[in-house]
């Protein structure tokens, strides 16, 4: 333990305020693509009070439909069309691919069961998220395919203009790749609380939230309400499949299991059904994360994440932002 | 009623007789009977292969699991004797109870003759057991732990003579090799080593970090796992005057997203991976890596046409392949010397017997087994001979050239 402590005292030390703001920055851009999935994640929950563990691999569908539309013009390092209209491609694609998938998953793994007890749909999500990962496993031979992203764009093999930097801080760059995943959860969110809060649909989604016999009564399709749900939820994580591929560079079968369960705990711990809550989730499980491998050791991430999972289970179970539900008896 | 319950006894008391009885016949006498059982060889005889399917390293699995194919596909070709492959999941290192299942499955397949695999050392060192008592050996082409054949401190006991082969060096002779290397060719002062959290990982990068202090130099060292992808952290922790990162990891696409990542930061380390990232086209830290692996042929006709089939000489599971040649040249001979007939106990003393020349093995040296310890760490079920790991340098267009 004495070693430990010595070891991360002098971790932070070597590194300083350089290394302080490239892990503050790392976990900030990392904490955004949870964020991305945890709104889903949020979403679903609020509207069915289910946890969906299938939005971990709706996220890794997403990023391998990026990635075939990538390949099919031409890849990474000989794209046959402009930047810009590859990338809006690939996020048309990933997003309306998972959206599809997602309300596939709703319709006939979880709408068959939206009366059985609680725990009958949960196994169906963790059914739903083996079943995925292991067709895309089968599918893909289980190989890391690379997204070349870092040379996107770029000639004779150098870094692409993703990776041109945009501003520094005391020398540290912040690339254009890492404010756009960072602005795309944020405009997200923006977008998806408007949403909710704004429009008749967002109404009709509050209304199924709070009661959903009742909205039903009161004309409201509610089986169409969850559909759009399921598709706002999964076009989400679709988005964040292709912008991990963009920003980390790859993408493979299994990347949804780890990044589903850290985005679960980033709904969490921003509380449950709240959508600021799990972008401040993510952001905070993000930067715990990146400050755990720089401060004491890649081996202690995962330890730190789910730690934070359970004291925040401990000292406050409805999370950062969530509210406490009084419940009628 | 009490009738009823006297009857219910006298049949329980006649059960646990049986039982009893059955029990004090299967001890012993059945493990010896699985070993010694006679088997008809007919013209197919049945190698299980021990591999990660599915699991995080799949796709080093799948590599295996190909040229396991390939060695099938060019034996049945060849010999009259054909091979039958039977493939067993063990996810390496996720759960060691896949492996145990698999293990227990191939003990129990009466028409089993020997075991390719598996994969990981840990995994050999829970299955052996299993397999020893089932009169099986197994021939492993990635399993590099040097305590598997060579007893160290940490580890006294190494695996029961006879019962465990290896057609890949072990770690003692790739660590040597890459710390001599990257201490007495590249000169670097400040090394940083990173494993990825399995057992082959973990060994490799300890062989080296003690080979290094050895050499006077203090590497760094940190870890990730094979399911992680963002490196950005981890390459922010590496100080900033490291001249090489060693990566022996198993999966080289991650290895691949760690050099464009240290890149895309503006690192200007080297990268130097092991036989796990030998995948030329996969891995290619172009201009700045290095990576240690068998010293293949790429103009051997079999290795060009899996190639040419598989899109890229992917050799990390040669090694597999040349485990499947050493199991079915054994069996050959067991089959030979009993007339048609043959039992486990007799192929496994055969497999010590089996000799493959430098084309035959597609590793770039022969393969026969040592008997008995031989220099600092090789020993029974070691590959002996001119078994050596070549260091490639990765050019700037990504093509592996040997340096050492």
């Amino acid at each position: 333990m004495h070693f430990l402590v010595f070891n991360v005292i002098d971790n932070i030390r070597s590194l300083g305020w350089s290394g302080a703001f490239q892990l503050l920055r790392n976990g900030v851009v990392l904490g955004s693509l949870y964020a991305l999935i945890a709104l889903g994640y949020t979403l679903v929950y609020g509207i069915l009070k289910l946890l969906n563990f299938a939005q971990g691999d709706v996220f890794m569908v997403g990023a391998f439909l990026g990635y075939g539309v990538l390949t099919a013009f031409g890849g990474a390092l000989n794209p046959e069309i402009g930047l810009v209209p590859l990338i809006l491609l690939m996020f048309a694609a990933a997003m309306v691919g998972s959206g599809v998938l997602g309300v596939s998953i709703e319709r006939f793994a979880y709408r068959p069961l939206r009366n059985a007890p609680r725990i009958a749909p949960l196994i169906s999500a963790l059914g739903v998220a083996f079943f995925l990962e292991n067709s895309a496993q089968l599918l893909t031979g289980g190989y890391v395919y690379s997204y070349d992203a870092l040379e996107l764009g770029g000639k004779n093999g150098n870094l692409g203009p993703l990776e041109s930097p945009v501003f520094s801080v005391a020398g540290n760059p912040v690339t254009v790749v890492q404010v756009f995943v960072v602005a795309t959860a944020v405009g997200l969110m923006v977008g998806l609380m408007l949403l909710v809060s704004r429009t008749r649909f967002g109404k009709a989604m509050r209304a199924t939230a709070f009661d959903r016999e009742a909205a039903s009564m009161m004309g409201i399709d509610t089986d169409r309400v969850i559909s759009y749900t399921f598709f706002i939820a999964s076009m989400l994580a679709g988005a964040a499949g292709v912008m991990f591929g963009l920003y980390i560079g790859t993408t493979f079968f299994f990347m949804g299991f780890l990044a589903g369960l850290k985005a679960f705990t980033a709904a969490v711990v921003g509380g449950i059904g709240s959508i600021p809550g799990a972008v401040l989730g993510g952001l905070l499980v993000g930067i715990c994360e990146s400050f755990a491998i720089g401060y004491v050791g890649g081996q202690w991430s995962d330890i730190v994440v789910f730690g934070i999972l359970i004291l925040f289970m401990f000292v406050r179970p409805t999370g950062l932002l969530g509210s406490r539900a009084i419940q009628k008896v | 009623m009490l009738k009823k319950v006297g009857l219910v006894a006298v049949l329980a008391a006649l059960v646990s007789v049986v039982v009893a009885t059955t029990a004090w016949g299967s001890g012993k006498p059945r493990v010896l009977a699985a070993a010694t059982a006679s088997v008809k060889c007919g013209t197919k005889v049945t190698i299980g292969v021990a591999y990660p399917a599915t699991g995080a390293v799949a796709a080093a699995g799948a590599n295996q699991w190909d040229w396991a194919l390939t060695a099938k596909k060019l034996w049945n070709k060849s010999h009259h004797l054909k091979i039958n492959l039977v493939p067993g999941d063990t996810k390496l290192d996720t759960d060691a109870s896949f492996n145990i299942a698999v293990a227990h499955t191939f003990a129990s397949n009466g028409s089993m003759l020997a075991v390719t695999g598996p994969a990981g050392s840990q995994e050999n060192q829970d299955a052996n057991p299993i397999y020893k008592g089932a009169g099986l050996a197994s021939v492993s082409g990635s399993a590099t732990r040097i305590f598997l054949t060579r007893a160290t401190p940490g580890n006294p006991l190494e695996l029961p003579h006879g019962y465990f082969f290896r057609t890949v060096p072990n770690d003692g002779e790739q660590g040597d090799a890459v710390a001599k290397f990257i201490h007495g060719t590249l000169k670097a002062k400040h090394v940083y080593i990173i494993d990825d959290g399995t057992s082959y990982s973990t060994g490799l990068a300890d062989q080296v970090q003690a080979d290094l202090k050895k050499d006077g130099l203090n590497p760094g060292r940190n870890h990730t796992t094979t399911a992680v992808v963002d490196y950005s952290s981890l390459i922010t922790a590496i100080p900033n005057n490291t001249q090489v990162v060693y990566i022996p990891w198993q999966v080289a696409g991650n290895a691949q997203a760690f050099y464009q990542q240290s890149h895309a930061a503006g690192k200007k380390y080297k990268v130097f991976g092991s036989d796990g990232t030998d995948v030329p086209g996969t891995f290619e830290p172009k201009g700045v890596g290095y990576v240690s692996g068998f010293p293949v042929d790429f103009s051997n006709p079999t290795v060009k046409a899996f190639s040419k089939a598989h899109s890229g000489p992917e050799t990390f599971g040669i090694p597999t392949y040349t485990a499947v040649w050493v199991n079915a040249r054994a069996i050959q001979m067991a089959c030979t010397a009993g007339h048609g007939k043959t039992t486990r106990t007799a192929v496994r003393k055969d497999i010590p017997k089996v000799k493959l020349t430098k084309a035959q093995s597609l590793l770039g040296f022969a393969v026969q087994f040592l008997k008995k310890n031989k220099g600092a760490w090789q020993g029974y079920g070691d590959m002996g001979g001119a078994a050596s790991f070549g260091i490639y340098h990765v050019t700037s267009s990504g093509a592996y050239v040997r340096v050492g």
